[in-house]
């Protein structure tokens, strides 16, 4: 992996992993009840009450960092669970299940109080309920009523207008869940949900997902990319799973004035760049050296990712007179947004265009079947807009049919070929 | 000209809702025959079989006179077909294609599931109305429950010839039980009460009993495949055999909300809460000799269910094979090796307990 060039990434890495320990120290010595969450859960509301929340996919992703993933997916195989079922999804549960399969990362999960999933895909009821019995814990569902309406260029109906872009019937029955949910996590921690703090924090994730809108800009406008891909997630992602608190502000803040300074000093990612790349779908977490791995060769840089570019468009909600409301109307499309025609491919072109994207590599996910829709409209949509396109098939935890060699062969075939002619 | 007919990717769209308001309702099926249109917009291994075909037909124009096509929310993969069809026809790659509609009835036990469901079958059912200019009345409702419920006697007692000491095979069951959803309820209660005095009257059939479970079949491949060994498939999970007429539904001052819990408790697909499958399963163990286990390749869900079935089957000694191909193609030769050791293996036991 390359050595990570912004300051700010080390101070993120090093956050997640104190803040993990704190975790567990609040778990095991002073018996604090925290939550195992689906990524697009409202962590907010958990936050608010006083019970920390932690992600499935973030905790997959560590696992998957550290190498630990394939003892854990062996065991699953071992235990009969045939090899199309999601393995990004349940790797959290398979470092619970088959717990001495592996060296699950810093000292593993503790038992968690609650587990809380949106019922996007089928799967998910699945494995959380399982997970839920291999903890003897409590699960929490949040169903997913289906989007019949889905209006164009979301992303910026999403900010203001939006009560127009999730039918009221949605709207008005995830509202009803998150209620069902405070009343549980009331319960759970002995601790009231205030709704001004609610409005207060959703104002902090404004202003935490406008100073990555500025970032975005600097990276979209900037004569070379700033920032590494890979160091954009982990900038984002580590502020994204505590959003509005203190911390997260003052890190947003943080990673943008670094990568502002180092745009103003003319400062590059991959200095002499000569090909911008996007990476679509979930990031390679077994091997995040795939994204910088054809700057010396090549001069390609991979400039964007969902995880950045998602922040201001995805979480952005202005007027808060019903917070819960605004809440619920970002968290009742996450699907439709990232993965659904025709939402995804409108605005994966319309990103390509605004970074000057040169080539887009597509995941073409082996197990995670829902991630894997869309994805034709979306190869289409940027061939038809110029950009070329290249699938790579890959599961993006589970490294023991990888083949880091071809795949990486394959991308300098496609830059030669395709972007560089 | 419309045809007064809908297509239902599932069966688990309210055929009450769909006669009432003057219409047929045709549910999609499999097939073994290729689907080339649809698999240039559908990444492999995602979608069944029957939603390839479903688009292949939408695709082609084959589904262009249907008054509508209905997507009830039975999964992910029926989810995303609707939003797919959509955009088919919203770029013109579809030019010839009804109405598609989702019917939205969510499973899970949500305190909320079951008003948002309620609503969804009420705007169903204006939607059709709307369609053929026909709003039924709640009386008009009722008589078409009344008319299915008596197709669900009829469909019990057909199942009642297989339960214990069956006297038919799956293969001969399975289309009657499936018919239930497309036939006209006062022809089906012929048709199966007809079957029903000929299956009687047969002498027992003393292969050993077959639960065939995992994912729902919707053809009757894999009994011919299990039967061919001697054995006899006596229940399989789904809507089109053992469960395709389930409870009655209640006759309701709100026939709608009737519908809705009806199908809310006995739809079963992707989306079916874990546990009452497992109840559904655990419960047929009792009369069963030996399991098939069928996942076909674009299964993500059924899958996460094996490891426990599998150690309840090994506790109870009933043996089982887990399939893996899709269920439109014949079983592999290593297949039918499993099936042959399986029944093998189940007839010993079942000759034990005769002593």
């Amino acid at each position: 992996m390359a050595d990570k060039q912004l300051a700010a990434t080390v101070a993120a890495s090093a956050f997640q992993k104190q803040w993990f320990a704190d975790l567990r120290r609040r778990v095991f010595d002073e018996r604090q009840p925290y939550a195992l969450l689906q990524a697009d859960v409202p962590f907010e509301l958990f936050d608010l009450v006083d019970v920390p929340a932690v992600s499935n996919q973030w905790w997959a992703s560590i696992v998957a960092a550290k190498r630990q993933a394939p003892q854990f997916l062996d065991a699953m195989d071992a235990d009969g669970l045939h090899g199309d079922l999601c393995r990004y999804c349940s790797l959290g549960y398979a470092s619970t299940r088959y717990r001495s399969a592996g060296d699950a990362p810093w000292g593993g999960l503790p038992t968690p109080r609650l587990l809380c999933a949106r019922l996007t895909c089928d799967c998910i009821h699945r494995v959380f309920e399982l997970w839920a019995d291999a903890f003897g814990a409590e699960l929490f569902e949040i169903d997913h009523p289906g989007a019949g309406d889905l209006p164009p260029r979301w992303w910026e109906l999403g900010r203001h207008r939006w009560r127009e872009l999730v039918e009221p019937h949605r709207l008005a029955f995830v509202v009803a869940t998150l209620e069902k949910l405070v009343e549980r996590l009331e319960v759970i921690s002995g601790r009231r949900l205030d709704r001004e703090a609610l409005r207060d924090r959703l104002e902090k994730v404004n202003q935490q997902e406008e100073i990555f809108d500025a970032v975005r800009r600097l990276i979209a406008t900037a004569p070379e990319c700033p920032v590494r891909m890979t160091e954009q997630i982990t900038n984002v992602m580590a502020t994204q799973w505590v959003r509005g608190s203190e911390w997260a502000l003052a890190h947003a803040r943080a990673f943008h004035d670094e990568v502002q300074q180092r745009v103003e000093a003319g400062v590059a990612a991959c200095p002499g760049e000569r090909v911008r790349l996007m990476w679509i779908g979930v990031g390679l977490w077994h091997d995040s050296g795939f994204y910088t791995a054809f700057e010396s060769s090549h001069r390609a840089v991979f400039v964007w990712s969902m995880y950045l570019a998602f922040g201001p468009d995805g979480y952005i909600r202005y007027g808060l007179d019903d917070p819960m409301a605004a809440l619920a109307s970002r968290t009742a499309s996450f699907n439709e947004y990232l993965h659904n025609p025709p939402w995804a491919a409108e605005w994966i072109v319309h990103q390509a265009l605004e970074h000057r994207i040169d080539g887009a590599l597509v995941l073409r996910p082996r197990s995670m079947k829902p991630a894997g829709t869309g994805r034709l409209f979306i190869e289409r949509a940027l061939e038809d807009a110029g950009i070329p396109v290249l699938p790579i098939a890959a599961d993006v935890v589970d490294a023991r049919e990888w083949d880091a060699d071809g795949a990486r062969a394959a991308v300098r075939s496609f830059l030669e070929t395709r972007v560089l002619q | 000209m419309q045809e007064p007919y809908v297509v239902a990717s599932w069966p688990a769209v309210p055929v009450e809702i769909v006669r009432a308001a003057g219409f047929r309702a045709v549910m999609a099926r499999g097939a073994s025959d290729p689907t080339p249109a649809a698999d240039a917009h559908l990444e492999p291994g995602i979608f069944p079989n029957r939603l390839r075909h479903l688009v292949e037909d939408a695709l082609t124009g084959r589904l262009s006179r249907v008054a509508r096509v209905i997507i009830p929310r039975t999964s992910d993969a029926d989810y995303k077909c609707f939003l797919y069809l959509r955009e088919f026809v919203r770029t013109g790659v579809a030019t010839a294609l009804a109405p598609v509609v989702l019917f939205d009835l969510l499973q899970s036990r949500g305190a909320d599931v079951r008003n948002h469901d309620v609503a969804r079958t009420r705007a169903l059912l204006d939607t059709l109305a709307l369609c053929s200019g026909r709003m039924p009345s709640a009386d008009d409702l009722r008589r078409e429950i009344t008319r299915a419920n008596a197709a669900r006697a009829a469909a019990r007692r057909l199942v009642a010839l297989r339960h214990i000491v069956p006297r038919a095979t799956g293969t001969d069951v399975f289309p009657l039980l499936a018919a239930f959803w497309e036939v006209d309820p006062d022809r089906y209660v012929e048709m199966a009460s007809e079957a029903e005095s000929r299956i009687a009257a047969r002498p027992p059939l003393t292969g050993p009993r077959v639960l065939l479970t995992g994912a729902p079949v919707e053809g009757q491949i894999l009994h011919e495949a299990i039967e061919s060994h001697g054995a006899v498939v006596v229940a399989e999970v789904g809507p089109w055999g053992r469960g395709a007429a389930g409870d009655d539904v209640r006759i309701d001052d709100d026939p709608v909300a009737a519908l809705a819990d009806k199908y809310q408790a006995d739809s079963i697909g992707a989306r079916t809460p874990v546990d009452s499958l497992r109840r559904w399963t655990e419960h047929m163990l009792d009369d069963v000799d030996a399991v098939v286990v069928s996942l076909p390749p674009d299964d993500a869900v059924f899958g996460w269910d094996y490891p426990a079935l599998r150690d309840v089957l090994k506790a109870r000694r009933i043996p089982h094979v887990c399939l893996r191909g899709d269920q439109y193609q014949a079983p592999t030769a290593a297949d039918h090796v499993q099936l042959g050791a399986m029944v093998s293996a189940a007839s010993q036991m079942q000759e034990a307990r005769r002593g």
